[in-house]
């Protein structure tokens, strides 16, 4: 099972209803081959940066799921089908979010470490300011 | 008030010309160049989400190019990501390609 960012964009001749039906048919597919969905966000009806068919707008889907690779491939093939998908994309995210999360892990526990260090730190960089002028006079 | 306004004109006169010789002459190149530092290096950030157009729009000048590395300053690993963060993005019609 893998993490994917699955973005559909629905032609904006259909009303709010359809579109989000539209969609859901895809969702379908995906949960139908095993996937679970774990994030669900409609962003709606947005402004296209450039037009595509013709269209300035469209709706916005997008899902966040857990999935095999093949049904993945397949709600894609089906979206490449439909005239009524202007655009779509999906996104293996997994390695990308546990390599940052692995980060941000490690971040931590080096600032946890941390803290008693700038207690020693303090004192050479007070050290450091009058020896500086010491040089200078010299 | 007189003096003051019959002395304030020949000194402004004066104070004028003295700017005129100062630029003229000894012409320092004095500008602080500001170092760069990589936006994503700086606030730590390791995953750069396509989704987040308001962020990737920071990069992405008028004519809707992506901006070099050169300009901004991002490091080599981020602007890479950054790169295919804003293609993504792209391809959905979240950014433009192009613009005029």
């Amino acid at each position: 099972m893998r993490l994917y960012d699955i973005v559909v964009l629905v032609t904006p001749d259909l009303n709010d209803e359809d579109a989000t039906k539209v969609a859901a048919e895809y969702k379908k597919i995906l949960t139908d081959g095993g996937a679970t969905v774990v994030k669900e966000e409609p962003w709606g009806r947005r402004r296209l940066s450039f037009p595509i068919l013709r269209k300035r707008e469209a709706y916005y889907h997008y899902w966040q799921v857990e999935s095999a690779p093949a049904a993945v491939a397949e709600a894609e093939r089906r979206m490449g089908l439909s005239d009524q998908v202007l655009r779509h994309l999906a996104v293996r995210v997994d390695e990308d979010l546990k390599r940052s999360a692995k980060m941000a892990e490690r971040l931590r526990l080096k600032a946890i470490k941390r803290p008693p260090r700038p207690m020693p730190a303090v004192p050479p960089a007070d050290g450091a300011a009058p020896a500086a002028p010491e040089r200078s006079e010299s | 008030m007189r003096m003051g306004g019959g002395s304030g004109r020949p000194t402004g006169a004066r104070g004028a010309a003295a700017g005129r010789d100062g630029k003229a002459g000894p012409r320092k190149k004095f500008f602080v160049r500001r170092r760069k530092v990589c936006k994503f290096c700086a606030e730590k950030i390791e995953y750069i989400d396509w989704k987040d157009i308001k962020m990737l729009q920071g990069f992405i000048p008028e004519r809707g190019k992506i901006l070099p590395r050169r300009i901004s300053g991002t490091c080599a690993l981020h602007q890479r990501k950054l790169q295919t963060a804003i293609k993504r993005a792209r391809s959905i019609a979240l950014l433009p390609y192009a613009t005029d």
